[in-house]
Formats: C-alpha cells, structure tokens, sequence
C-alpha cells in the first residue's frame, strides 16, 4: 500500500458544537425530498383556480372581481401553507426513521437539534418558495385583469356625456387601487408565520407520536383549537371557570385570531408596522417554545 | 497479525465499553427483556473486532450503545477516550448499519455530498473525496443514478462509503457483507484489511463466520446478550494440544511410513484425507474462471481469431 488515502486527516479541526452549515444542509436536503416527492404539482391547482377566477364576472362589479382574485388566492395561499406544514412535517420525520437513514444522519457529528432544526426549516423552504410563487401568479393575474377592467371601463364611461375628466380618472383609480398592492406582502408573510407555528408543533407531535396519521391529526386538531381559542376562552370566562389549569391550557396553544389579520390585509386595510412586529414575536415565541420542547423530547428518544 | 503493536502505547483505545446493559421493557407486559448484559470489550487503536453471535443475540444493540443512538441502562462506553454523545467522538466514527437504506431520491454522488456536508467538508476537498469513494467501492457507474434504483450489494456499498467519508478513525460496521454476492462479500474483506493498513480501527458484526476468522485480530462471542468468549483470535481457535501437516504429492508409501512413525511415538492419528475447499473458494474459482470464458470468447468474437501456425 503506497499512499493511504484513507487514512484520518491529521490535525481533524474539532467540529463546531452548533453549526449553521449543518443545518442548511439537512434544511437543503428536506427541501430536495419534499420537492423529489412532487409537492409543487398543487401550484397547477392553484394556478388553474386563479385563472379560472379571473374569468368568472358576473353580477361582479370591477372593484369586486379584483378583489374576488385576491381573496381567492390567499385564502388558497392560507390553506395549502398551514395544512401543508402540517403534513409535510408528520411524514419527514417517521420516514427517515423507518428508513433508518436517521442513524446514519445522528452517527455523524449531527446534534439532534440541529436535525430538528434542518427538518423544520426545510419544510419551511418550500413553503416559502411555494408561496413566493403563488403570490408572483396572482399578482400577474390581478395585474392582467386590473388592465382588461380599466380599459374596458374607460371606454364605457368615456361614452357618457356627464362624466367630466375627473370622474373617470376617480372611477378608474378606485378599480386601479384594487389591483397588487406592496401590503399583500405583509399578508404573505403572516401567513407564513402561521405555517411556521403549525410546522413547529407539528414538529414536537412528531416527536413522541407513533405514526404519521396520529400526527396529522392531532395537528389538525391543534390548529381548530388554535381557532376555537378566543370562543373557548370567552366562553369559560364568562362561566367564571377560569381556573389555572385552563389559564395553562390557554397558553399552550396560540390563538389562531390573531393571523386573521391577514384576510383584513387583502381586503384593503394595511397593518401598521408595530402590528406587524407584535405578530412576528408572537409567532417566533411560540415556534422557539415548540422546537425546544421537541428538542427535549427528541434528546433522548431511541431508535 | 495484530495492528495494535504499530500504534503508540498512549493513544486510547477505539472502543473502551465498560459493563454495557440495556434493558428494554416489553411493550404488552410489565416484563422487560435484557438485550445486552453487562458486555465489556476494548478495541485497540488499529485493530479489527468481530463480534459474532446468533439472531438476536445484542450484536445490533451493542453497536448502536457504542455510538451513542440509544443510551445504555448500565454501563459506559468510550470511543477514542471521549463519551459517544460529544460531537467530537462521532466525527472519528464511521457507521454502516444493517440492510442500510438512504434518501431514495438522492443519487450516490449526492447521498455523499449529504453526508459529507454534515461531517463539515466542503467545496473542492468534498468533490474529490466522493470520486475517490465511488471508485473504492465500484459505483462510479451508478454515480449519477438515483439510490431507489440501486440493487442490495449496491446500497451496501454506497453504505459503506458513506461510514468512510471524513475519513473516521474508527469504522462501525453492521453485517457490512448481508445480502452481498460472494465477490461482493469478497471486496468488501480486502477493503477491511485496506482500512486496517491504514491504522483504520474496525468494528464488525457478521454471521459469515469464515470471513471475520479472515479479517478480524479479536473476536467476541454474544450469546443472549452475554460476551461468552473474547480474545485474540488465534488463541480463541488455536486446539493447544492437536497439530496439522498438510502434505502436497505424497505417495502412498510415504503416508504408510508417516503412519507407522506416529503409532511408534504413541501418538494419535485422528485424520487422514484429503483437504476440502471451502465452498465459498470453489463458487469463486468457478464464477472467476467463467468470466475468464467470457472474456476470451469476447476477445474471439471481437477480432477474427489469428491463423493456425505452421
Ligand atoms: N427497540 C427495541 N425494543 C425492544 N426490543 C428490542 C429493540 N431492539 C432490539 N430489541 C431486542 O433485543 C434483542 C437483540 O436485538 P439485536 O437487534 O441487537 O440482535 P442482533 O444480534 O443484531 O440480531 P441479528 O443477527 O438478527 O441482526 C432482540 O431480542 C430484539 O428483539
Ligand atoms: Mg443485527
């Protein structure tokens, strides 16, 4: 044997006890898995319902069509972020167990943390992608339409003998300020935020659940009671029942409430930039407590 | 034989596990069933350890305590001097596990991109190692094929790479030949006595008996969860008081003397025959000379064959 090739590095650099790099690549390669397993194929759906609300104008007037677009599209941009986080997440995880590819992955100089980390950011990965480019199809969509609306409303109204120059311009702007607008942004972003939280606690359910469909369940059922939160505590409160333990109860599970905002957003109000910080927090909160209860559960787990 | 005379006396052992116990409670009663009970072995710096044992026996379970993926009832285990749960200690660590599966998706280039990555190489230094990886084990062919298409021999070695990407100093092998073709199995041996060469400390579980008695310095026998036997493994086989002479175109009349002689010393003859091969030479020698066959009929077919001499 000439050169031993194989033989360890000298002076091996003492790998890092948290390392970034680490977990982007295992974020990388959940996004890879995710994407290899066809999730994007839903952006088809989505751009066929889009499309096909743009077309639909009956009894609409123009403000209305182009606000039916928007609320269409987010309201299908909210629903598949927050189910698909929930899904995507229960399956990754249980799956490289049963592939025990997570030997091979905690054998290496991997902390679990960071495995948990790289899991929950690859699923946001492509939530993110996912969502950046239904947010670009609508907003092409919403522009196409507003363009096909003002013409159209231009030549109708500049046949009426009334209508001064000013009129029309008003009339035009009022169907030209329910095209994109920056703010749909901030809606995006929430609902983001939203799948965030859903994905982290998705992510510690899958920690000591069995199966991936006990974790879907009880994902879907966290974020109903996420909804029911304000009604519930409502509810016991005005029965006088609150009690600690509801108090706790209460605090462990968000209220969903506070990301309706975004449905306020894409109907034309902005949320102030504090709004927008408060929700952040809040959301950060609640994903930082969920991924270090997992971390917890996970550190000594055995396969 | 041993490798660990190379190795200065101050460097700590590979494997130092101290009293390993664990203990697992059954799902459905209140019993609970002792998988590993109370083993204690070394593996020196340099050495290659065989761990053998039937079905169910704790082969598994022992090395998956070694390396810190589940945790000990009792007991501590040691890899180079540090504990399996410090990073640094995994990064010495090469793990294959039995009937290895990886992400299906990726192809064998990527899954040791992947690995690679996650034990913190990077750019140039990566990309050469994982060329030097697939042509060590024989999948350069495959390189760019995705593993959902890779036969068993195959994963396993795309395994067996993937445990030698940082260059571990300590190779943690489960079964690394199950499932493997006898030529597979072949290679995958000389690449444990390559490892071994370099200084690479190896620890191995297999139920191919004849080659861990090839490939391993030290054996232990598990036998329901308890080290029955453990040592070098020329002691542990040597018969102390039986000697063996093998004899090549003896006539018979030799043998008859020889014979004579041992009655005349008081000894006794306890066989007389022939050697047999192992079955696993003769497959060998078979396959190896068939594809010799096939290799001078392509030769044949490919240029017309050259005129008899005068
Ligand atoms: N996670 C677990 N939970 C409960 N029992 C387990 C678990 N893992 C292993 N066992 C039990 O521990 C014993 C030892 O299993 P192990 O996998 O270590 O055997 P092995 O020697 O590797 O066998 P094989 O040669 O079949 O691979 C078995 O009886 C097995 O049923
Ligand atoms: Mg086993």
């Amino acid at each position: 044997m000439s050169v031993p090739n194989h033989a360890p590095m000298p002076g091996r650099p003492v790998p890092p006890m948290f390392s970034p790099g680490r977990i982007w690549t295992l974020a990388a390669a959940t996004f890879t898995q995710l994407v290899r397993m066809r999730t994007f194929y839903f952006l088809l759906f989505f751009a066929v319902l889009v499309f096909g609300m743009s077309n639909v104008n009956l009894l609409y007037t123009a403000e209305q069509q182009l606000s039916t677009i928007r609320g269409t599209s987010f309201g299908a941009m909210w629903l598949f972020a927050w189910l698909f986080a929930v899904t995507a997440t229960a399956v990754v995880i249980p799956r490289d167990i049963e592939d025990r590819t997570l030997y091979t992955i905690l054998s290496k100089p991997v902390p679990r943390v960071e495995y948990l980390l790289g899991k929950f950011f690859g699923v946001l990965l492509v939530i993110t992608v996912a969502l950046g480019a239904m947010l670009l199809l609508s907003g092409l969509v919403l522009e196409f339409r507003k363009a096909g609306l003002i013409a159209e409303t231009r030549s109708y109204l500049e046949q009426s003998p009334d209508l001064t120059p000013a009129d029309i311009q008003g009339q035009l702007d009022a169907i030209s300020s329910e095209g994109f607008h920056p703010r749909l942004f901030t809606a995006a972003w929430i609902i983001l935020l939203q799948a965030a939280v859903m994905a982290a606690a998705t992510i510690l359910v899958s920690t000591f659940a069995s199966s991936s469909l006990f974790t879907i369940i009880v994902g879907i059922a966290f974020f109903l009671i996420g909804h029911g939160h304000r009604i519930a505590v409502d509810y016991w409160s005005e029965g006088g029942a609150t009690n600690n333990w509801l108090a706790w109860a209460a605090k462990v599970v968000p209220d969903f409430h506070i990301f309706n905002v975004h449905e306020k957003i894409v109907a034309g109000s902005t949320a102030s930039p504090l709004v927008m910080a408060e929700i952040t927090a809040y959301a950060g909160v609640y994903c930082v407590v969920y991924l270090l209860l997992g971390w917890y559960m996970f550190s000594d787990k055995e396969f | 034989m041993s490798g660990s005379s190379s190795t200065p006396p101050s460097s700590p052992p590979a494997i130092e596990a101290r009293e390993l116990t664990k203990v697992f409670p059954l799902q459905w009663s209140k019993g609970y069933m002792v998988a590993v009970d109370k083993v204690s072995f070394t593996v020196n710096a340099g050495e290659v350890y065989g761990l053998i044992g039937p079905n169910g026996s704790g082969k598994s379970t022992t090395m998956k305590l070694v390396l810190g993926l589940m945790a000990p009832s009792l007991g501590t285990t040691k890899v180079f001097g540090l504990s399996t749960s410090d990073v640094r200690a995994r990064s010495e660590i090469g793990f294959l596990p039995e009937n290895p599966y990886f992400y299906k998706h990726l192809t064998g280039a990527e899954t040791l991109r992947f690995y690679g990555k996650l034990c913190g190489l990077r750019g140039r230094s990566l990309q050469e190692r994982i060329g030097e990886l697939l042509e060590l084990v024989d999948l350069e062919h495959a390189r760019d094929r995705r593993l959902a298409g890779y036969s068993k021999g195959m994963l396993q070695r795309i395994g067996l790479a993937q445990a030698l990407v940082q260059r571990p100093r300590l190779v943690v092998l489960d079964e690394p030949t199950a499932g493997v073709d006898p030529i597979g199995s072949r290679e995958i041996r000389d690449l444990i006595l390559r490892l071994k060469q370099e200084g690479i400390s190896v620890f191995l579980c297999s139920h191919l008996l004849e080659q861990v008695q090839e490939v391993c310095d030290r054996v232990g026998i598990i036998f329901q969860g308890k080290l029955r036997r453990e040592g070098p493994l020329d002691e542990l086989t040597a018969i102390e008081n039986q000697t063996e002479i093998l004899l090549q175109e003896a006539s018979p009349a030799l043998i008859s003397k020889i014979q004579a002689l041992i009655q005349a010393e008081g000894a006794d003859l306890l066989s007389l025959g022939r050697p047999r091969t192992t079955l696993e030479r003769l497959f060998l020698d078979e396959v190896e000379r068939g594809l010799a066959d096939a290799r001078s009929a392509g030769v044949h077919s490919a240029e017309p064959s050259p005129p008899p001499r005068p």
